[in-house]
Parts: C-alpha cells; sequence; structure tokens
C-alpha cells in the first residue's frame, strides 16, 4: 500500500517546517549576541517604534557663529533638555585633529555658548574634554583651534581624557561582547551629564560622524593607544553603541553650522549649512541630522543597528523650531573605503 | 639652563607617589608609561637614587607573569607599556635575565598582519600600504602602528636583546619605510587615507627617528628630519618639542627655537602642565636625552 499524505497533515507539517526554518534563521542571526539580547533587543527596537513617546529634537538656523548664544538658548528650551541645576557636566566637543583649512573640529564658539548656557542654569561644575585620536597631546588642539582663549574668558578647565585617570567599567547592554570592559576616564565616569558637541560632517568610515560617533573620543590614549584601534577592532558600530549604552546620561548639541562633507573625517570640504540641532536623544538626533545631509538613516550602519535594537528613539522624532525643509542639503558622500 | 633642570627635578621627586611609582599628575594613581619616563630621565640625568629605586621595585609590582604590564598594577592586560619597562629597566640596570619573559611576550604578541591577497589588495588601495608587514600593535590582536614600533624597537635595542630579535627588528624597519608619509616622516600608522596623503606628525616622527638611529640610521632621510623640524613647532606642545628635541640629540643636531619654548612652557612648580611624564620627556629633551 503507498502510503498517502492527507491535506491536513501536509499543512501541519509545512507550517512545522516553517517555523523550524524560522527558528533556525533566528537562532543564526542572534549567535553573534546570544538569543536573549537579541530577543531583547528586537523587543526594545519594536517598543520605541509603535509605542514610545516620539523623541524630541530642535532645529534653528543659524547662518553664522555670531548667532549661536541665541539659537541654543531657544533650543535648550525647545527640545525639553534635562534641568542641570546642582549637576556636574561634560562638555565633550570633536577635537580629532587639526588638519589647516579643514573644518574638522567643533567650532569654540559652539562649546562657549554650551559652557555659558549650563552656567546660566545653575549646572554646578563645568568641564571640557576631549580625547584626540591622533595627537599625543590635546592642548595644541586646544589652543589652535580657539578654545583655549574661549575657555579662559570662563574659568573653564579642559581636561585631556586620554591622561585622565581611566578605570575600567562594564559595556552595558550586550555591546562589545569581546570587550566586555572598557576603561574611561574620571571626569566621562564621574559626569552626571554629558554634552556632544559634534562638528557635522561625512565619515569615510562610520557614513556620518555627529553625536553618536563623537563619543570616541572619550576613549583614553593612555589605555588603548593613538588612534583607539581597539574601537576599529571591536567593530564601528558596536563600538559606538556600547559606548551610548555604557556612558551616563547623554545630550546632544551639534555645529552644522559650517559642516563638512565628502572626505570626512579630516580632508572634507566645508558646507555652509547654517544648523544647530540639540535634542536629549543621540540617537534622534542624528537620524534627524542625516536626513537633513541628504543621508538615509539606514543606510548608515549604527544609525541602522540603534534603530533596530531600540538604542534611543531613533523611529519617531518630533521636529521643532525651523522646519526642516528650509534646512534640508545634500552633503556629497565620503569616498568609499 | 641649570635651575630649569633643578626646578623640574624637584617637581618629579615632589610627585612620586608613595607605592613608588608616578601617574600622569601628583594627584593621579601611579601608571607605567610615566613612571618609566620619569626613571628614564632620572637615569639619564643621574639623579634621584632613593627615587629611582622606588620606582623600579613599583615596576616590578606592576610586573604580570607573562612577562608584559600594563596602565597600572590592576590592569591584567599586557601592552605597549611592556616597551617602556623593558627601556627603562635595562637603563636603570637590571639584569638582562629578569627581563627575558618580558623581551619574549615583545616578541611573541599577536599583531594583525594580511596575507590573504583581495583583502591585501583592497588595503594597498586604501591606505597605501604593505599589510604584510608587521611593527608593533599598542594592544595584542591590533594593527601595528609607529609609535609602539618604534618604542618597541628602542627597547630591544637597549639591552643584550638585539641579536635574538633581529629578525622582527630587519621587519620592523621595513615597517617603518613602508609607512613614511610621502612628504617625509610619520603619521599615526599609514601614510594615505583613500588617496588622501596624511601629514606626518611630530610624535611618531620623532620615536620613528630614535628607532631607526638606533637600528638602522642608513634608512633615514633628510626629509624625515626636516619634516620633524617642521611638524614639532606646528604642534608646539610640550611632548611634541621634548620628542623632537631627543630625536635631534640622537642624530647630533639641535633646535636652539624649540628649546626656548620649551624652557618658556615651564611652570612656577617646576612641571610642565603638572603632568610628570611630560615633565620627564622636557627634562630629557633640554638635556639631550637620548634613550
Amino acid at each position: 500500500m503507498n502510503p498517502t499524505l492527507s491535506r491536513r497533515a501536509f499543512l501541519r507539517l509545512a507550517a512545522l517546517a516553517g517555523i523550524g526554518a524560522g527558528l533556525a534563521v533566528a537562532e543564526y542571526a542572534a549567535r553573534p549576541v546570544g538569543t536573549a539580547t537579541y530577543v531583547r533587543w528586537l523587543a526594545r527596537g519594536q517598543r520605541r517604534a509603535v509605542l514610545d513617546p516620539p523623541a524630541v529634537v530642535a532645529l534653528a538656523h543659524c547662518p553664522s557663529y555670531q548667532d549661536v548664544q541665541e539659537c541654543l538658548r531657544d533650543l535648550w528650551s525647545q527640545a525639553d533638555m534635562p534641568d542641570v541645576r546642582g549637576r556636574r557636566v561634560l562638555v565633550k566637543p570633536n577635537l580629532v585633529d587639526i588638519v589647516e583649512e579643514y573644518p574638522s573640529t567643533t567650532a569654540p564658539q559652539v562649546v562657549a555658548a554650551v559652557v555659558d548656557l549650563l552656567a546660566e542654569r545653575g549646572a554646578a561644575a563645568i568641564v571640557v574634554g576631549d580625547g584626540p585620536a591622533f595627537r599625543r597631546e590635546a592642548w595644541p588642539l586646544v589652543e589652535q583651534s580657539g578654545l583655549a582663549e574661549v575657555l579662559a574668558r570662563r574659568g573653564v578647565p579642559f581636561v585631556d581624557l586620554n591622561y585622565d585617570a581611566p578605570r575600567p567599567v562594564p559595556v552595558r547592554d550586550g555591546w562589545l561582547r569581546q570587550a566586555p570592559v572598557l576603561w574611561l576616564p574620571r571626569h566621562v565616569q564621574e559626569a552626571d551629564l554629558i554634552v556632544s558637541v559634534p562638528k557635522l560632517k561625512t565619515h569615510h568610515w562610520a557614513g556620518i560622524s555627529v553625536s553618536l560617533k563623537n563619543l570616541f573620543g572619550v576613549v583614553p590614549g593612555t589605555r588603548y593607544g593613538w588612534p583607539k584601534n581597539i574601537l576599529h577592532i571591536n567593530g564601528v558600530t558596536p563600538s559606538i553603541l556600547g559606548l551610548r549604552q555604557t556612558l551616563p546620561p547623554t545630550v546632544a548639541v551639534v555645529d552644522g553650522i559650517v559642516g563638512m562633507e565628502g572626505d570626512g573625517p579630516l580632508f572634507g570640504t566645508p558646507v555652509e549649512h547654517g544648523l544647530l540641532a540639540v535634542g536629549k536623544d543621540l540617537l534622534a538626533v542624528d537620524v534627524t541630522c542625516a536626513r537633513l545631509m541628504g543621508v538615509r538613516p539606514r543606510k548608515v550602519e549604527h544609525l541602522a543597528w540603534g534603530l533596530w535594537a531600540g538604542v534611543g528613539q531613533g523611529a519617531r522624532v518630533e521636529l521643532r523650531g525651523t522646519p526642516p525643509d528650509a534646512l534640508q542639503r545634500s552633503y556629497a558622500p565620503p569616498p568609499k573605503a | 639652563m641649570r635651575e630649569v633642570v633643578r626646578q623640574g627635578l624637584k617637581f618629579l621627586t615632589g610627585a612620586q607617589n608613595d607605592d613608588g611609582g608616578w601617574g600622569y599628575s601628583p594627584e593621579m594613581p601611579s601608571a607605567v608609561e610615566p613612571t618609566c619616563a620619569v626613571l628614564l630621565a632620572l637615569s639619564t640625568l643621574s639623579a634621584g637614587e632613593t627615587a629611582r629605586q622606588r620606582a623600579v621595585g613599583w615596576l616590578w609590582r606592576a610586573y604580570h607573569e607573562d612577562g608584559s604590564w600594563g596602565i597600572a598594577p590592576d590592569d591584567p592586560e599586557g601592552g605597549w607599556q611592556t616597551a617602556w619597562a623593558v627601556l627603562a629597566l635595562t637603563r636603570a640596570g637590571e639584569p638582562p635575565e629578569k627581563l627575558a619573559a618580558s623581551v619574549e611576550w615583545l616578541l611573541s604578541v599577536k599583531t594583525l598582519r594580511f596575507t590573504d591577497d583581495e583583502l591585501q589588495r583592497d588595503i594597498e588601495r586604501i591606505l597605501d600600504i604593505d599589510p604584510a608587514l608587521r611593527g608593533w600593535p599598542w594592544l595584542p590582536g591590533q594593527a601595528s602602528w609607529v609609535e609602539p614600533t618604534a618604542l618597541t624597537m628602542l627597547a630591544l635595542a637597549a639591552g643584550p636583546f638585539a641579536p635574538r630579535a633581529a629578525e622582527r627588528l630587519a621587519e620592523a624597519v621595513q615597517y617603518l619605510n613602508d609607512r613614511r608619509c610621502r612628504a617625509g616622516g610619520w603619521n599615526v600608522g599609514n601614510p594615505v587615507m583613500l588617496g588622501a596623503p596624511l601629514p606626518p606628525r611630530a610624535h611618531p616622527t620623532a620615536w620613528a627617528l630614535m628607532a631607526l638611529n638606533a637600528v638602522a640610521p642608513e634608512a633615514i632621510l633628510p626629509r624625515d628630519v626636516a619634516a620633524l623640524k617642521e611638524e614639532m613647532h606646528r604642534d608646539g606642545g610640550t611632548s611634541a618639542l621634548a620628542l623632537g628635541l631627543m630625536a635631534l640629540a640622537h642624530l647630533g643636531q639641535d633646535d636652539g627655537e624649540a628649546r626656548r619654548r620649551l624652557v618658556a612652557a615651564q611652570r612656577d612648580d617646576g612641571s610642565w602642565e603638572h603632568n610628570p611624564y611630560h615633565t620627564a620627556l622636557a627634562l630629557m629633551g633640554l638635556r639631550g636625552g637620548r634613550l
């Protein structure tokens, strides 16, 4: 007698095979991070996209650096930024390196405006710090960028984060599984709030460099060397998102007044963009800035992963201030690596 | 100059931590790099005998069983600080046999080396380097970079280790030749990024010149020295000027303007930037210290 399979049995088997194949694919996809972490990230990403309230990002057309103070005061209020009264705040500009004629660093006027605003709002202690990736010493960059003068006038200290007594801290949220502990500078660990103040630019490895990528500068050279090769060895994207999840609460003020397109982060071309962007969710800020640069966020790996895993609320963003249409540009992409 | 050095030494001896090491500032815990730099400076200047002994003791307490050193005693991962320790302890007169395991660690440390044809072509296109050549990494398992390569070359050339390390030293010379910037001198690693030539920088150029002078002086090109002289002034920081003067001293040269700028940067407490590491480099630079 020939074996026969009823239609119902066939459908049951097909359904089981489908479920099995789905589980196998999911298991394979989850293997690098473990199933529990994968499911947690997936669920969080879905929750952000569907259930969580939108993140607020405030935008201003700020045509010159002379207008920054006023623009920033407005944006800080519009973006529902956190109360800084009595808090220790680390302001983190981008001082990656200075190459003559290339606007690769955050303008000192923007740092000055942030420092003044924090002081007006009652921050208990303000320090400005960065750990440049390509220079053994930050101070020449601080002087040559004009930041030294700005800080001296305000009596605000600069901390070279490459030399700031680093101590080990566990990396949170399952990122950097191969390096579960990161050594971070004292002022980073002790900050109640970090303000990431990046220069808006394209980046040949990361696609764009805004408030998330700017976090690389907190990794200390005295532990990891110059540049911070560990962040590339561990993967640029997991390193960016791992830092975001490990650092104290961090907000963003983006210097896109003069941005950089093309061969960023060092050799790009200036863009007179006139953009100042403020927000307390770094992913939302960077997703918004990517769009304003003419870059699709899901084409930037660390933004795509951040959106998928819900590392911030990038899926739903409420824009305030200047309408985005007035700030839309199309940045030339970086050369392909 | 004598008073400048005296004040600098006074700062250094006062900044030594109770445990015998130095941090990157007097308020920071001891770390291997500044301790080694100060130990080298004191050895070079034949000063601070007691301080030196205490520093040697601290370094041995920070030593890992596998022969390496990390940033501090509680750092479980050995790294580029191992080269600093071998160099400083050799100059401090520690017997070579006590450093044998550290030399082996340096010679066997895992370094990224690309030998796959397709990957090699990609890297050559992007960075214009030969990725099969090894120098030394900052940390095990990473790519080679100019500064840790040069530092390790100096450490291996300092004691009786050069014959044991001959093959790696020869490869390191090739590595430095390959990584030279088109204008002369060195950036931190590769000379080109996606078709854009990278500028030389003072620190890696100074380290590379000292290392090549110790191992293969014939490999030094006049444009490397010219790049150093320009870049140390363009940077203008304490460590750039100090390392620049040290490298020039290795080559039998001097730079009066760099010397003047460095002296002018000394603080009232005798330090450079309140930092024992920078102060040690500054003193070695001003006294023509050789590594």
